[in-house]
């Protein structure tokens, strides 16, 4: 109960600041004009090896807007809470830490899922608007939303973490951004040097990139699932032992 | 209702609160006083299931602050200093929104939130942001959400602090009522507020209880509850000898620098005992003139000093 009372509050807030809104603009302008573009550039040049969807998810511009989203929405989740004071309010009511934790995470990772769905939005209209109609596969569709809501969680978790840490939103922001930086690096390991076949087995357990270009062909894989579920679930434990850290230190 | 036993509260080596005692009966108003820094609010916090103790057992309406927290939470209202409020909410928004949270039931929260609006004069600002409001709209926003869901307990942290003399007077107005239903334990640094309020009052000083009584006990331990003025033409040695030869009187002091002939003394006599009239009588047998015969009843303030001066 106390969970979703927490959730609406949270997701709610994200309506109220103008940050939210400029990130949603923004994803929504870079989104949907990469989009046209890349229709145009597909049906001028008749290029008939991949998909749209292909395309726009394995293009570092989608890296790009996840890295830049994910810390301005997570920044102030915790940060603004110790600033005010209200931690103080929220944690004398009848709630648990757990449903403080879970509550920020899912309100954060609904509103990351809302930034993403301009793209979505945007495939239905090539749907509609195509003629003849394009081939729609659901599991190809259905897989590339897993991964991002999956991977999108992980992110989240993390910038939760970060904000957990401080009560200045910039630093939990730029601590984010850190982090995420530090961790999609790791699949850009191979372009930096010369890796060996073991190595790029591991990196591409954990990379992203690879992730989504098995996604976008509709390839069902468990184990970036088993992945991302468990680092988001380790996170999360994280921030809910140093939430009450916080609080026993006074 | 609030059972403390030898509390202590430990932060990072600092002992903010050191193995306190008390025990609030249900209905009580009970004050809590001290200088900044003694541990009032630690103590509170404490109560209020936001800090654990480092030491000690505290029970709530039978139920312990520690492994019992969230039974603890559902009957308590505590409202922090400073009342932290979320500035992005409206009055309405977050008042119902807190009912959710403290297990208000769904067909419920409407009528409370509207009877804490009521009793806390919010009506005309229940649309407004919290964040536009003013100092003391927000403390009374403070008060509306530690009452909305009708807790057995109150502790309220400093309500007054910040507040105009009128909106003193009515939140002071609003206690006493809200004490016929409930139990209250609040902190303040106006000890007018808690002579008028509070049936008892705690002080504490760094760290440690110095008096649990009622406000008119607790003034009576200030060197004999009061003193006597006398002022009477008679050199000032002869005033302190043949007075102090009274029974029952237990200092006599030259307070202020004689006006010409005239002296003027303040008489302290044993708690409990009126001298007045022995002193009358010795100013009668010498002659002496006399300007001034009265009682100075000590103030909480006195008492306050007295206990947490060292």
């Amino acid at each position: 109960m106390a969970f979703w009372t927490l959730y609406k509050r949270e997701l709610n807030s994200y309506f109220q600041s103008a940050v939210a809104y400029v990130v949603l603009f923004g994803s929504a302008v870079i989104q949907s004009m990469f989009f046209v573009i890349l229709v145009r550039f597909i049906s001028d040049a008749n290029y008939k090896d991949q998909s749209v969807m292909q395309i726009f998810f394995t293009w570092p511009l989608f890296w790009l807007l996840l890295l830049g989203q994910v810390p301005l929405i997570t920044m102030r989740v915790f940060s603004e809470e110790f600033k005010l004071g209200t931690i103080e309010m929220l944690l004398t009511a009848p709630v648990r830490e757990w449903d403080v934790v879970l509550a920020k995470f899912f309100g954060s990772l609904s509103f990351f899922l809302i930034l993403w769905l301009p793209i979505a939005l945007d495939l239905v209209a090539l749907q509609l608007f195509s003629n003849p109609e394009p081939p729609i596969y659901w599991s190809q569709v259905g897989m590339t939303a897993l991964t991002i809501t999956l991977a999108g969680g992980f992110y989240v978790s993390l910038g939760i973490f970060s904000s957990v840490l401080t009560k200045n939103q910039i630093i939990a922001a730029v601590l984010c951004f850190a982090f995420l930086l530090a961790f999609f690096g790791i699949s850009l390991w191979r372009w930096v040097q010369h890796t060996d076949a073991t190595t790029l087995a591991w990196i591409s357990y954990v990379s992203l990139p690879e992730h989504l270009q098995n996604a976008v062909v509709g390839i069902f894989d468990t184990r970036p699932i088993v992945f991302y579920v468990s680092v988001t679930a380790f996170m999360l434990l994280v921030t809910k032992t140093i939430l009450e850290g916080r609080r026993l230190q006074g | 209702m609030i059972e403390v036993e030898n509390l202590s509260k430990t932060y990072s080596g600092f002992r903010a609160v050191q193995g306190i005692s008390f025990h609030v009966k249900k209905g009580e108003i009970v004050g809590f006083l001290g200088p900044n820094g003694a541990g009032k609010s630690t103590t509170m916090k404490v109560l209020a299931g936001y800090l654990p103790p480092t030491d000690g057992k505290i029970r709530i309406a039978g139920f312990d602050v520690v492994t019992d927290s969230i039974e603890v939470r559902k009957r308590i209202g505590y409202m922090p200093e400073n009342v932290p409020l979320y500035t992005d909410m409206r009055v309405n928004e977050f008042l119902r929104f807190r009912a959710e949270l403290k297990k208000v039931t769904r067909r419920k929260i409407k009528d409370r939130v509207e009877a804490v609006k009521q009793l806390c004069s919010l009506k005309d600002v229940e649309n407004k942001i919290i964040g536009t409001l003013s100092k003391g709209y927000r403390q009374r926003v403070g008060l509306a959400d530690a009452l909305v869901h009708d807790p057995d307990l109150l502790i309220l942290d400093e309500p007054t602090i910040g507040l105009d003399p009128n909106q003193i007077r009515a939140v002071r107005d609003l206690i006493k009522d809200l004490g016929k239903h409930h139990t209250i334990l609040l902190s303040t640094h106006i000890l007018s507020e808690v002579e008028l309020t509070c049936a008892r009052v705690l002080v504490i000083n760094r760290g440690k209880i110095e008096a649990s009584d009622t406000p008119a006990n607790l003034t009576k331990l200030v060197r004999g509850g009061g003193s006597i003025v006398l002022e009477v033409r008679a050199p000032g040695a002869d005033v302190v000898s043949r007075i102090k030869a009274l029974p029952n009187i237990e200092d006599v002091e030259i307070d202020l620098p004689g006006d010409g002939e005239w002296t003027h003394a303040k008489i302290f006599a044993e708690p409990g005992v009126d001298v007045r009239e022995e002193i009358y009588g010795v100013v009668r047998q010498n002659n002496w003139p006399l300007r001034e015969l009265s009682r100075v009843k000590a103030t909480l303030e006195e008492a306050f000093v007295e206990l947490t001066q060292d």
